[in-house]
């Protein structure tokens, strides 16, 4: 989950007015766009999947100590919420999506979302899980695996895809990309809770 | 023909010379001079003044049924008392009163004048003043000029009880008695002197009117003459056509040429008719002016000291005559002792002006003039030698000069006509604004809030007829329609702003841009956080308002609507609201994408 390199910020991230939020909406967004991006490009630094915003707004990633200046929850819930929008309606691009069930989140490590009502903890998708299921794919084909059965836990820790972009990804998310290619009809998955395996065709 | 081409000021209002006021302000008056008829549409082209040093009389006539009141003016160019007319744009018609002539024409014939008085000044006169004290009926004196007698004029002291009269009185009783008094009784001096003031229309007036039948009409007894007389056969007076139109041929500058009517033919007669009421002031106003003469005081000379006047002792007319010559030489010693006895004459005249000037208020208004022109010098005077120690002193002093020169005032206008009164005010208000010796816009800026517009004007006017602030923001929304330049804006806060005409948004985020990138250029004093070389630095609406000299609340408009346009962003915090250029949505940008991918 950590990096030894630090992460790169962007140069808007010291400048002080992208920490308030624009009256202009054709700033404003510019401003959410840019947000989007900074948080996206953090979480993949990060290998991060899910955000909680509340541990967030005390990272670097929404408090700039250098500046003095901070992105509170209401405004971060709000960055997030543009993202969780198509762009049809105006939004990001479907860029996160919120987590509301409590239960969900508590079987992950970060479960500290738990019992603070809803809209606390977002999946960050700095990618989308078709595009997850686009790399799988072509992973899968490029090794010679096709037809063959692997369970999640190989996937997502074997030594295989040690090199991977999606090692060491979340469990819910890789069965998310999972069921893509199962819809898609590229893979089929069995097996009971936790043991999951899928066979590539 | 009299009517002249006029010069507009920015307001399109007449621009009156420096010693005109006005009088009355009208609109909805057609006007009728022959068959011509002006339709005032486009104010440049149409706006029409009747230079009447001319009108002779003034006849009045009530509506009938569909037939608007209807004022008739008769000119008469013998008599060189007149009216200035000035008509202006958007058919209101304003009058004005001439005070002064051209200097070049009085130049001119001030030596011609002056000859003649000499020889037969003493005109018959059967004016009388009562004196205060006795109230016996005295004979005004028969040199007592009414044009040249100042308050320095030695008068006789009245027959009855030897008492002096007042200079006020003597000089009330002598204008009315000129005022009643027909034209054709001047004498054959004062006519040939005036007929050289008369423009060359009136030329061709006498020429079409005596030429074509070949036969003068004696302006006294109209016996009709042989056109070769230079005498009236019958009653001696003199036939001006012959003699003046011989050297009126040559002069100068006809006027009708310069004037937008097509109508170059003489007309006896000119009718205003008054569409929307207002005839019977206008009569009065007009009326009033006629009986006061105040023009004759336009070539009075300057007053004479007082100490010339006790040397001449009892009136005699060439000494009188000579006193009155501006171009008298007056031998007055050379070096510091002739400075000093100029400035003690200077100060002693200043002071017999202004006590003269409080013993009436029709003596104020014929000393009008006078006081006026003190005032200024005062003005200048102490501008000059206090030099900026007292800019307040002499912003007074120069403000008092102003406030008697022309405002419309409520009075001064029909009291039914309230769209009138409001566009007029419109007017006045451009005037102020875009006058650039107060320079009250360009002071702040190009742009200051209508509340503060307000306040300025109003105290501007001394506490008399000050504006409402509905009236006052009813005349500012005319200004868009009158086409004058300046222009009434309104902020998305509602604040409303007065600016000039031509002054746009584009030119104020210019402004500000240019001012962003100079503080680029600068590094802050203190070391800062983020990349100033590549940010700048924030601005508040205090710093912008201090740059441009806006107010703060202006400039915090002109800020929030930089930001509006995408110029600016903003940056709350501790420190208040401060704004920045927009680097969120210009630059910047690619870098992120790139990192996003």
């Amino acid at each position: 989950m950590t990096t030894t390199t630090p992460f790169p910020f962007p140069p808007t991230y010291n400048f002080p007015p992208f920490f308030t939020p624009q009256p202009n909406t054709t700033t404003r967004h510019s401003q959410l766009e840019k947000w989007s991006s900074l948080i996206q490009s953090w979480c993949r630094h990060h290998r991060q999947y899910r955000l909680s915003l509340i541990d967030a707004v005390e990272s670097p990633l929404f408090h700039n100590t250098a500046l003095r200046k901070r992105l509170d929850l209401r405004e971060a819930r709000a960055v997030v919420d543009w993202m969780t929008k198509s762009e049809e309606e105006g939004g990001g691009g479907r860029r996160a999506e919120w987590i509301s069930d409590a239960g969900g989140t508590s079987s992950v490590g970060l479960g500290n979302g738990a019992g603070q009502g809803l809209k606390t903890v977002a999946w960050i998708w700095w990618r989308r899980p078709e595009e997850w299921a686009d790399v799988l794919v072509d992973w899968v084909e490029g090794t010679g695996q096709k037809g063959s059965v692997l369970t999640v836990y190989e996937l997502i820790h074997g030594e295989g895809a040690m090199s991977q972009e999606f090692h060491g990804m979340d469990t819910d998310v890789m069965l998310r990309s999972l069921n893509v290619l199962v819809k898609r009809g590229r893979a089929q998955i069995f097996g009971g809770e936790g043991q999951e395996g899928v066979k590539f065709f | 023909m009299f009517f002249k081409s006029l010069d507009l000021t920015t307001a399109l209002r007449p621009l009156l010379l420096p010693d005109e006021i006005l009088l009355f302000v009208q609109d909805a008056v057609g006007l009728y001079e022959g068959v011509c008829y002006v339709a005032a549409e486009d104010p440049r082209k149409y706006s029409v003044a009747i230079d009447l040093k001319e009108i002779d009389r003034v006849e009045s006539q009530a509506g009938f049924l569909k037939s608007s009141p209807k004022l008739t003016i008769y000119p008469k160019p013998q008599k060189k008392k007149k009216t200035d007319k000035s008509r202006s744009a958007t058919a209101s018609p304003a009058v004005a009163q001439q005070s002064v002539l051209q200097p070049t024409q009085s130049l001119s014939h001030i030596p011609q004048t002056n000859l003649q008085q000499s020889s037969l000044s003493p005109k018959p006169t059967n004016a009388t003043w009562i004196c205060p004290i006795c109230s016996f009926s005295n004979p005004v004196p028969s040199n007592f000029d009414p044009a040249t007698a100042n308050a320095a004029t030695n008068l006789p002291p009245c027959l009855a009880c030897g008492i002096k009269p007042p200079f006020t009185t003597v000089l009330k009783a002598a204008i009315s008695a000129v005022a009643s008094r027909e034209s054709p009784l001047l004498s054959s001096v004062a006519s040939l002197a005036i007929a050289q003031d008369i423009d060359q229309p009136n030329a061709n007036a006498s020429l079409s009117h005596f030429g074509s039948g070949g036969t003068v009409p004696c302006p006294r007894c109209t016996f009709v003459n042989h056109p070769s007389l230079v005498e009236c056969e019958i009653c001696g007076a003199p036939l001006s056509a012959g003699s003046a139109s011989a050297n009126r041929v040559d002069s100068p500058a006809p006027l009708f040429e310069q004037s937008h009517i097509a109508n170059t033919e003489v007309s006896e007669s000119i009718k205003l008719s008054f569409r929307a009421g207002g005839d019977k002031t206008f009569h009065e106003r007009l009326r009033g002016a006629l009986v006061q003469r105040k023009w004759l005081l336009q070539n009075a000379p300057p007053v004479p000291s007082p100490s010339q006047g006790a040397s001449e002792g009892l009136l005699s007319p060439v000494a009188s005559v000579e006193s009155t010559l501006p171009s008298a030489p007056r031998h007055s010693g050379v070096g510091i002792a002739g400075l000093e006895r100029r400035g003690l004459e200077a100060r002693k005249k200043n002071e017999l002006v202004i006590g003269n000037a409080f013993e009436d208020l029709e003596a104020l208004m014929a000393s009008a003039k006078q006081i006026v022109a003190l005032a200024e010098t005062l003005a200048r005077e102490s501008g000059m030698t206090t030099n900026e120690s007292s800019p307040e002193t002499s912003a007074v002093l120069s403000e008092s000069a102003a406030a008697l020169g022309m405002m419309t005032t409520k009075d001064m206008l029909n009291s039914g006509s309230e769209s009138l009164y409001l566009s007029e005010l419109a007017r006045d208000l451009a005037e102020y604004l875009t006058d650039d010796r107060k320079g009250i816009l360009h002071r702040e800026g190009g742009i200051m809030s209508l509340i503060d517009l307000w306040a300025v004007f109003n105290r501007s006017r001394n506490g008399v007829e000050l504006a409402s602030p509905s009236d006052f923001q009813k005349a500012a929304e005319l200004w868009e329609k009158l086409k004058l330049p300046v222009r009434l804006r309104r902020f998305k806060s509602g604040l409303l702003v007065v600016q000039r005409y031509d002054w746009t948004d584009e030119k104020t985020i210019e402004k500000i841009q240019a001012w962003m990138e100079e503080i680029q250029r600068v590094p802050p004093d203190d070391p800062v956080p983020w990349d100033w070389s590549l940010f700048g630095r924030a601005v508040t609406a205090q710093e912008a308002a201090h740059r441009f000299k806006w107010s703060v609340g202006v400039a915090a408009e002109e800020l929030e609507m930089a930001e509006d346009r995408g110029v600016l962003c903003r940056e709350e915090g501790i420190e208040g609201l401060r704004f920045w250029r927009n680097h969120i949505s210009s630059c910047g940008y690619r870098d992120f994408c790139r990192l996003a991918i």
